[in-house]
This record gives C-alpha cells, structure tokens and sequence, in this order.
C-alpha cells in the first residue's frame, strides 16, 4: 500500500495488490518474474536467517541476557506449545525443527509486511530524484506463497505417513473405526475430500488474515480520499492506527502459531494415525 | 423509491444487487464467527476461573480455535468476492 498524498491521483485500491512485472523472467509457460511479492519474500527468507543466527547462534552464556532470554522464549514456546502437544515421540526430532522454522519464517513475513519499505509501484519525486513511495505489503497476503507453504506441509504428512505405516497402512488409518459398513461408502469419499481440504484452509487462512488486515488499514485511511474531506483525517487515521497495532500486536503472532501448530498436528496425525 | 429504481439502468440495478450480496453474505459470515469467538473466549475465562493452573495449556488451544473459528469470516469474504467478481 503506498499512499500518494497527490490531490489530482485518483484513489484506486486495488491497484495496492497489483504484481507489476519488475525484472520480467518467462522460461516457457512458467512466469518466473520478479514482483513486489517476490522482493518481499527474498527479504522475509533474509530477514529469518538473520534473526536465526542472531537469537540463537553465538553469544550463549548460563546467565542469559535480554536476546538470548527472546531466543529461548521462541524456542520454549514452539517446544512445548506447538512440537510436543502434536507431534509423536518418533517424529520430534525430525520435524521440529520444520514446525519451528516455519513458525519464524511466517511470522517474520508477516512482520515485515507491516513496516513502512520503499518498495512499491508508485514513485514521487524528492529533490529532482524519484524515490518510490513507503508501503506496506505482506508477502503472505499473496495466495501463492500461502499455498506453497501449505503444499510443503501436505505432502511431507502424506509422506511421512506412508514412510511410517506402510502404503496400505495409511490409506486404512483413513478409514474410521466401528462405523457400520453402509456408511463407509459415504464417509471415506468425505476423509479424502477432507485432506485437500486442509490444504485450502491452511492457506486460505493465512492469505485471507493478512489481505483483510492490509485491506482495512487501507480502507480506513482510504476513507480520507473517497470522501475528500479534511475533517475525516484525524478519524480515520485513529482507526487505521488501532487495526494496524491489533495486526501487528496479535494477528501476526496467531496467525504464525496456527499454521506452525496444525502444520504440527497434521502430520503428527499421519504419523501415529490412532491419535 | 419507483421513481429511482424506474431511472436506474438495468447495470446499475446489477451493481447494486451484487453490493447487497456482498454485504449479507460477508455480514453473515461475521455473525456466526462472532458467536464462536464469543463462545471461546467466553469457556476459556470460565476455565481460568475455575482452574488458573491450566492457563498455559488452554491458552495455546484457546488461540487454535480462534483461528479455525476466524477462518470462516474470510471464507465468506473470499465466497463473496468470487461472487462479486464473477457473476
């Protein structure tokens, strides 16, 4: 979202979502370009690495000063909140680290979704020199992104599950117990349903909170320029403030968690099925 | 009230029947998450209430359900685009 405070621009909203083609890459039918989306997703994967190493990588001490305190406070929280309630003994050690960097990756996305960057569309000119204007946008307000990471998930449980209970094991773990044999035919068709399901949820999820909170900050401050009107600014600048700090404050952290938590149990089911 | 809708093109008339649209069906969405939301956080005060100890392992559930049951206002809202884009 980059505001043009410009009185002769028009206002058009939709054009914050547009994926302008900035270093145009097409190898045959795929469309490998560099967009907005893309730039923010090589500074989220950077900006991860980077609170990785620098939370947890050098430093440590038995007495713990404030960053290796926020270090463990993240560990202790994807430890025993999100790995160890959901996932089985046998698959802790290996997909804890998946669930955890997950976690980060996502939040970190979508924290830097809600700082100011100069990287946008839009450009004004400032001493003869056409700097892009400040916006915000989230790398996770992009369906792509979303659906990629509910991919990874998706077939690493069904991978997983086929690795630990055998082809046939797995398909029967589908099949609920002690249900009378005329119902199977109407159940079984809805388990599998149910499985792509999950892979629309988790990424619609996340896609939708994050497009819906830049939506409303940019309706809010929208409001300004729709109805052109001075009184309106300290209004809706108020109420553009308080969703911003409730997205940052809250959605950003929950919505992180949940995709961490049920990526978790998702697999942690197809693991041990009987759980 | 006739006299409007007898000047309004039959575009205009289409336009404001998919505003509506929008409107009831992300508004219903709304209505039924609020209920959720309110029914979960309303058991996790009750829960606290009764048994402090357990607020750490309620909260991470807590938040798990207010994700699944927010998820349904944003299915509305993607139902209600698709609608307002395609038809």
């Amino acid at each position: 979202m980059g505001f043009v405070f410009a009185a002769d621009s028009d206002f058009d909203p939709q054009h914050e979502f547009l994926l302008e083609e900035w270093i145009p890459i097409h190898i045959g039918p795929l469309d490998m370009s560099v967009n907005k989306a893309v730039v923010y997703l090589w500074l989220g994967g950077m900006a991860t690495i980077f609170v990785g190493i620098w939370l947890m990588r050098f430093g440590l001490s038995l007495r713990p000063g404030r960053r290796q305190t926020a270090g463990e406070a993240i560990y202790d929280l994807v430890q025993s909140q999100i790995a160890e309630s959901s996932l089985p003994h046998k698959g802790l050690s290996r997909w804890f680290p998946y669930v955890a960097s997950l976690f980060l990756f996502i939040w970190v996305l979508n924290i830097v979704g809600f700082i100011p960057l100069p990287i946008s569309n839009d450009t004004y000119e400032v001493f003869g020199v056409n700097v892009p204007t400040l916006g915000v946008y989230a790398a996770t307000a992009n369906l792509s992104v979303t659906l990629a990471l509910a991919l990874i998930t998706f077939l690493a449980t069904h991978v997983e599950g086929v690795r630990h209970n055998g082809f046939v094991g797995y398909l029967k773990s589908w099949i609920p117990e002690g249900v009378p044999k005329p119902l199977l035919a109407l159940i079984v068709p809805l388990e599998v349903i149910s499985q792509f399901m999950r892979l629309i949820s988790l990424s619609v999820r996340l896609f939708a909170n994050m497009l819906a909170g830049h939506m409303l900050i940019l309706v809010m401050l929208g409001l300004i320029f729709i109805f052109s009107s001075w009184f309106l600014i300290p209004i809706s600048v108020l109420a553009g403030t308080v969703i911003y700090l409730f997205e940052v404050g809250i959605v950003v952290t929950i919505q992180a968690f949940v995709f961490a938590l049920l990526s978790a149990i998702y697999i942690g089911a197809a693991i041990e099925p009987e759980h | 009230m006739e006299l409007l809708l007898a000047q309004t093109t039959d575009a205009g008339l289409a336009d404001l029947g998919k505003a509506i649209a929008f409107g009831v069906g992300v508004g219903l969405g709304a209505v039924g998450a609020g209920i959720g939301l309110g029914t979960i956080f309303g058991s996790m005060i009750q829960a606290v209430a009764r048994q402090p100890e357990l607020r750490g392992e309620l909260t991470g559930i807590q938040w798990l359900g207010f994700a699944l049951v927010e998820a349904v206002v944003f299915y509305a809202l993607l139902g209600a685009l698709l609608a307002f884009v395609l038809v």
